[in-house]
């Protein structure tokens, strides 16, 4: 019997028990619509990660003091059991500068302090920087003004959420504020950066100046870290590397006593990605699940299938039909509702991908919206998938009903 | 020597039932020759349908030949058995048995599927096989919009779409009323004139007095004939 025969044997079966078989193809639907919208969501997740990082630049590593290891019981070093009160210095930072492979050292002095404008005052985060290699640095945008530059001092260039949703007054170019007591006059306003360690809601000034103003004590010739921009990102280990020997000799330490931390941002990409890839394929697992059930509801459609239409297979040997031709009809049918299921599937799924992306749920994080990405590889996974999905569950079925012999199908009373 | 188209010698069959043997046939031998039409006759169990059963290859004896046009189908496979009754029995059920996703001109045109006859000659001949049997008008129904009669008449006309060298019917009038069952009958019996070699089974006399040969069965064993 040509393949084609069969599938129009198998086709006619599918149209008579309609209900049935929609039931059928629906447990397949839900199970594909929802491994398609979860991976989407995390590929979406992933991509949005990716594009947030991407801004703090692969090629900057950051060294910061004070170093985190774990404790014995009889106590430890004196850096032990979480971060010391270690500072960075001149010297750490003209040591950095000396690495090969380093393009810019900026010493940085971090802090909070109160912002004021007009009656309206918020608590910020400071970052003071070296003008002479910050502007090298930046990796946002400017919406208007310009960054720093050697030679200012009572200067700052704020975040974009600062600048738009902090205060209710409109915060301009060339506007006075008060930080920590002193007047600053705004030169530059990010545009928004988003996500991760961005910018947003940060205010930048000259190391010197943010002396000054932070809560913490940071004097003359300390930093609170020290950023480095690397020539080329794929040096990034070497280089990180490099400083760690440098500092660790310069500052009279060993591995076991580390007083200080490098972290290179293109690792911390490294292992966010990889935590959002696995809660994809968490989520995927979960989707998967509802997948097997409706793997089971094939199987289950298909015994019901082959017991109810005994006496048909008993006819078709009759009529020369081989064990063979009987199990293709059988998978042909069981692999119908696989392909019906996937497509459908696959369709729902990137409705309810787009319809996610559209309604822009917002995600966990200021500034961040939920997108989706669906690879195409993704849609030829599922649909391949699907159609496995039905035909394996009717490997079973099919091979039952394939082994009957005819004269007793023929006999078969329900 | 007449040649026969179909020989029984010694076939017996035996069912296991749990501890018991049934000894369904007991030693069975019949020859039919081409153009025959015999009828086998006998009470319920008395091993009528298992015979036919081994005449049409759905079943093999226990012991015994079966000669088909020569071959001995005692020695087949599955799947050479399959072959064989598609193309040279043609089988017509107490129940009809029509395909019932299929409509009845789909029913005709299974057989020539399942063996691929090229499209043409099973479009051509499904078409006129419908019309031999009275049911141009009814090609498009399926089986359930069908009564007994005409289902029965689609099964035949099926049956006979292969071109089979015999055509054996189980009960072909079981299910029908008198009328029904005449009118069957009376397509058996023109199709015998044209020279078709047919098998029945009944148990009803009036319908085996159809057949020129009349062979009656009991307890497994043939009891005599005409």
């Amino acid at each position: 019997m040509k393949n084609i025969d069969i599938f129009r044997l198998s086709l006619s079966h599918v149209k008579k028990s309609k209900m049935r078989s929609w039931l059928t193809i629906i447990g397949i639907v839900i199970g594909v619509a929802a491994i398609v919208a979860i991976i989407s969501i995390g590929e979406g997740m992933q991509a949005s990660v990716q594009a947030n990082l991407g801004s703090l630049g692969a090629d900057l590593m950051t060294v910061t003091p004070g170093f985190s290891r774990a404790t014995g019981f009889g106590g430890g070093h004196s850096s032990g059991g979480g971060v010391s009160s270690e500072t960075l210095t001149d010297k750490d930072l003209n040591v950095i500068k000396q690495v090969s492979g380093v393009l810019y050292a900026n010493g940085m002095v971090s802090g909070r302090s109160e912002m004021i404008i007009g009656t309206e005052k918020t608590s910020v985060s400071i970052s003071g920087v070296d003008t002479s290699v910050w502007r090298a640095m930046v990796t946002t945008d400017l919406e208007a003004g310009r960054l720093l530059q050697p030679g200012d001092s009572n200067a700052v260039v704020i975040g974009y959420s600062l600048a738009h949703d902090v205060f209710l007054q409109p915060v301009t170019q060339n506007r006075p504020v008060i930080i920590g007591g002193k007047t600053f006059k705004i030169v530059g306003i990010f545009t928004e950066s988003g996500g991760f360690g961005g910018t947003d809601n940060a205010v930048y000034m000259p190391a010197d100046s943010a002396r000054d103003v932070v809560t913490e004590n940071v004097s003359r010739n300390q930093f609170t870290s020290i950023t480095v921009k690397i020539a080329d990102q794929s040096l990034v280990d070497s280089v990180k590397a490099d400083i760690e020997q440098k500092l660790m000799m310069s500052r009279h330490v060993n591995p076991r006593t580390k007083d200080f931390t490098v972290t290179a941002f293109a690792s911390i990409q490294q292992q966010i990605s990889s935590v959002t890839q696995s809660i994809s394929m968490f989520l995927a697992a979960i989707a998967a699940v509802s997948l097997l059930v409706g793997a089971v509801g094939i199987a289950n459609t298909m015994f019901m299938s082959v017991m109810e239409r005994t006496r048909q297979i008993g006819l078709l040997k009759a009529l020369g039909a081989t064990d063979n031709e009987v199990m293709r009809l059988f998978l042909m049918e069981s692999g119908l509702f696989g392909v019906v299921g996937g497509v459908i599937g696959i369709t729902t799924g990137i409705l309810i991908s787009v319809l996610i992306s559209s309604v822009g749920l917002r995600m966990i994080g200021p500034g961040g919206t939920m997108t989706t990405v669906i690879p195409p590889q993704l849609i030829f996974f599922a649909l391949t998938f699907s159609i496995l999905v039905g035909v394996i569950s009717g490997v079973v079925p099919a091979r039952n009903a394939a082994k009957m012999k005819p004269v007793d199908a023929l006999r078969f009373e329900q | 020597m007449t040649e026969t188209i179909m020989e029984l010698q010694d076939v017996r069959k035996i069912y296991q039932m749990g501890e018991f043997e049934v000894h369904a046939l007991q030693g069975v031998n019949l020859n039919v020759v081409p153009g025959e039409f015999v009828a086998i006759t006998g009470p319920s169990g008395c091993g009528k349908s298992t015979m036919l059963n081994m005449i049409g290859c759905l079943d093999i004896p226990t012991s015994g030949k079966i000669f088909l046009e020569g071959s001995d189908i005692s020695e087949f496979e599955d799947n050479e058995l399959a072959r064989i009754r598609g193309k040279k029995i043609g089988f017509v059920f107490q129940t009809f048995n029509l395909y019932p996703t299929l409509t009845a001109l789909e029913n005709i045109k299974l057989p020539m599927r399942i063996h691929e006859f090229p499209d043409v000659e099973i479009e051509e001949k499904s078409k006129s096989l419908l019309d031999a049997v009275g049911l141009s008008d009814r090609g498009s129904n399926f089986p359930a919009q069908l009564s007994g009669g005409q289902q029965q008449r689609v099964a035949i006309a099926r049956a006979l779409s292969t071109g089979p060298s015999i055509l054996l019917a189980d009960e072909p009038t079981g299910n029908l009323d008198t009328k029904s069952g005449r009118g069957i009958m009376d397509v058996f019996k023109r199709l015998n004139n044209e020279g078709l070699t047919i098998v029945m089974i009944t148990h009803d006399m009036g319908i085996a007095e159809y057949a020129g040969r009349i062979v009656k069965m009991l307890d497994g064993k043939i009891e005599g004939g005409t």
